[in-house]
């Protein structure tokens, strides 16, 4: 596993600020938007010239999106100890996410697109697949490479994608994940649609007022369980389900069905029932609409609602990035048998009485869910299980 | 792997509803554009906040969205460039308005999955959704992902499409790339003017793909992908492809784009193939555009089902079989495809 966010450059800071309550939301430096001295954001915390600096690029159309994928491609390739022959052997697949992709550069692009800046090293940079293709020539790929955007739960498709591949013969490994990095692009999306948070976001909060984005990258080796025999195994992608909420474009329906389907779906690949999660990583954006229908929906899955939290109060939300940041996350709650809070939460919403988990706590977790919905209703849930 | 039982077409030339090729129209200013039908069913509103590329697509969806009658198990889409118009004309207001207020219709639209997510709402359906944008293998890899998701679910059928479209910004940027040719290209001329570039193209297929054989338009038998810029890993790939399904190829269906840079590519593919296979071409047609396979995908069945090539679209006149058709295309010099496709 590898994972870059606000919250740290590598999987143990990740899990020392999660476990030590260490929010990475705040005042974002050196940024080209007005909204950079007005609102809270999540960046991470190595500047695009940093970041070339240490993996070694040189080559100008590289975006500061893929450098955030590359960072945390790196640490997983590295922890997965794989050589760089079983790298570009032909069954290696990579499955990518993004829904910025080369768009972190908006001036740029609106340069190029509208002054005809034919010097521009960026003309090929901009879409989501520039990320992955430059990854594919940089490692020397060669087997399957795909890249996925369904808006907020694009790297759980991923996982998802990645992990059918190996089922159906058509990859040994696949290494899947996604990178979004803050874009004035995004900033202004979101504000115009006013769930951008003024303060820090609250998630599942009675008085929330929105999102903070965030910016990261996560990545995850996947391998058949008789491949990985011998080898250091974190967990098993145990279940996963993707379903539409088909309600509208950019909010979900009031009883949260596509959140209900893609849980009730998950649980069903998985073979479990839903008394069998212990913990659940939610989507939690900190929007009154999001948290809302996500609790619904949990409710009418679960007799009784298993600890639930929000790990985007930490990150905030990282779009194409989150669901393999989450999944990251889930997996650290499994192999250390821990819960991560959600931070900043005061009131429960009235509506659902419930209440996410706001500290650090040893917690049998065998079963995880996470959670992952997007614009679109796009909507995807996966499962998680320990080996043992 | 899977059949297809629908397929449509929206593209430049006369492909929906009927198909009529024998006349073809020209490129205009060096482009293709979609001839788009009359939208019946689509309520005006709604029509008039999408953009084309999401309109081309629910329109060529929209008929086997009402064929079906019974539920899709799910929608699939590859797109290189859904959204990418919205994109810019937000960023245009972000920039222009100096990050005022601005209304977020265009951001929403901006997002690559807007056609899955529109098919999702126009048929109600809360299954499986979802949008592969991975450029020049956008469409390929979803049509992989319905070949898995019908060998997951065998009694399923899902709705299967590959969609593009020439927005003034993509084609801009492209055209500073190089990707374009500055002179006048016309359907006559298209793959022997020996200079690099292309001529834009767009269109909307969409197919629905399913494990029932009776009545299908054609079975697709399997659909290889690969990045490289070595012909040799091309050559190898395509061998392991006749070694796997038998080298009964009837009709090489080529990717040519008329770019002299990419020539070599197809030209070994065609030397690796028997003497008596027909090679037909089929860009000077719909032009050059990401998921442009979608559209050689719909000309396949349209050759199958119809026992007939438009002489404009034979470049070597071979085998008059109409058994198997194999598609290869190279998108701009690293992403290759094979798609294989059977009678039913």
């Amino acid at each position: 596993m590898g994972v870059i966010s606000a919250i740290g450059n590598t999987v143990a800071e990740n899990h020392s600020a999660l476990i030590n309550g260490s929010c990475g939301i705040g005042q974002l430096q050196d940024f080209p938007s007005k909204y950079a001295g007005e609102l809270p954001f999540a960046a991470v915390k190595l500047s695009t010239e940093k970041l070339k600096q240490i993996l070694g690029v040189t080559d100008p159309s590289v975006t500061r999106t893929t450098l955030l994928a590359m960072a945390a491609f790196t640490e997983a390739i590295q922890d997965a100890a794989l050589a760089a022959a079983t790298l570009s052997s032909l069954g290696t697949a990579l499955i990518g996410a993004s829904t910025v992709g080369g768009m972190c550069l908006a001036d740029e692009l609106y340069r190029d697109a509208n002054e005809s800046y034919k010097e521009s090293p960026y003309l090929s940079s901009y879409d989501c697949a520039s990320v992955f293709l430059y990854m594919q020539k940089h490692y020397q790929l060669r087997g399957l490479i795909n890249t996925i955007n369904t808006a907020c739960s694009s790297s759980a498709n991923a996982i998802m994608y990645g992990a059918r591949l190996i089922q159906n013969g058509l990859a040994i490994k696949a290494i899947v994940g996604g990178a979004d990095s803050l874009s004035k692009f995004t900033i202004n999306g979101f504000h115009a649609l006013h769930i951008l948070s003024p303060e820090i976001c609250t998630p599942f909060d009675e008085n929330r007022q929105g999102l903070n984005l965030g910016e990261g990258a996560a990545f995850l080796v996947l391998e058949k369980a008789e491949d990985a025999a011998g080898k250091k195994i974190y967990a098993e992608v145990k279940g996963y389900c993707n379903t539409t909420d088909a309600f509208h474009p950019s909010s979900l329906s009031d009883n949260g069905d596509g959140p209900y389907l893609a849980m009730q779906g998950a649980l069903a690949s998985a073979k479990l029932h839903a008394a069998d999660i212990d913990f659940i990583n939610a989507h939690g954006t900190g929007t009154e609409n999001n948290d809302l229908a996500e609790s619904r929906a949990m409710q009418r899955i679960f007799d009784h609602v298993p600890p639930f939290s929000s790990t985007k109060s930490f990150t905030g939300h990282t779009l194409g990035a989150a669901g393999a940041i989450e999944a990251v996350y889930s997996i650290l709650n499994i192999i250390n048998g821990e819960t991560h809070p959600t931070l900043h939460f005061n009131n429960t919403i009235p509506d659902t009485g419930l209440t996410p988990v706001t500290t650090h706590q040893s917690i049998k977790a065998k079963h995880v869910m996470s959670n992952s919905f997007g614009f679109g209703g796009n909507c995807s849930s996966l499962i998680f299980s320990s080996v043992s | 792997m899977f059949y297809i039982q629908q397929i449509q077409c929206i593209s430049p030339q006369q492909t929906f509803p009927q198909a009529s090729l024998d006349t073809l129209l020209d490129p205009v200013n060096n482009k293709l554009n979609v001839i788009e039908p009359s939208y019946d069913g689509v309520p005006r509103n709604a029509l008039r906040r999408m953009s084309k590329s999401v309109r081309i697509g629910v329109g060529a969806a929209l008929p086997i969205i009402k064929n079906t009658g019974t539920h899709i198990d799910g929608i699939i889409i590859g797109t290189a460039n859904g959204g990418m118009e919205d994109s810019i004309v937000f960023l245009k207001q972000v920039i222009e308005f100096e990050e005022g207020v601005i209304t977020p219709g265009h951001f929403v639209q901006s997002t690559a999955n807007a056609t899955a997510a529109q098919l999702s709402l126009v048929s109600a359906n809360k299954n499986y959704n979802i949008t592969h944008v991975h450029r020049g293998h956008a469409f390929e890899l979803a049509l992989i992902d319905a070949a898995m998701q019908l060998r997951e679910n065998a009694d399923s059928n899902y709705l299967v499409g590959g969609v593009d479209e020439i927005s003034v910004y993509n084609y801009k940027l492209d055209e500073l790339d190089n990707w374009y040719k500055p002179a006048p290209v016309t359907a006559g001329n298209f793959y022997t003017q020996n200079t690099p570039g292309s001529v834009a193209g767009e269109a909307a297929v969409m197919l629905l793909a399913t494990n029932d054989s009776a009545n299908a338009i054609a079975a697709v038998i399997d659909i290889v992908t690969l990045h490289t810029t070595d012909i040799a890993d091309v050559q190898l790939a395509l061998q392991n492809i006749l070694a796997k399904h038998g080298d009964t190829i009837d009709i090489f269906l080529s990717g040519e784009n008329g770019d002299n840079r990419f020539d070599t590519f197809y030209t070994a593919v065609e030397n690796e193939l028997n003497n008596d296979v027909t090679v037909a071409r089929f860009k000077h047609i719909c032009g050059e555009y990401p998921t442009a396979t979608s559209f050689a995908l719909w000309f396949a069945c349209e050759l199958l089902s119809t026992s007939h090539i438009p002489a404009h679209a034979v470049k070597k006149q071979g085998s008059s079989s109409f058994k198997n058709v194999l598609i290869y295309n190279v998108h701009k010099g690293v992403q290759h495809s094979f798609i294989l496709v059977r009678e039913s």
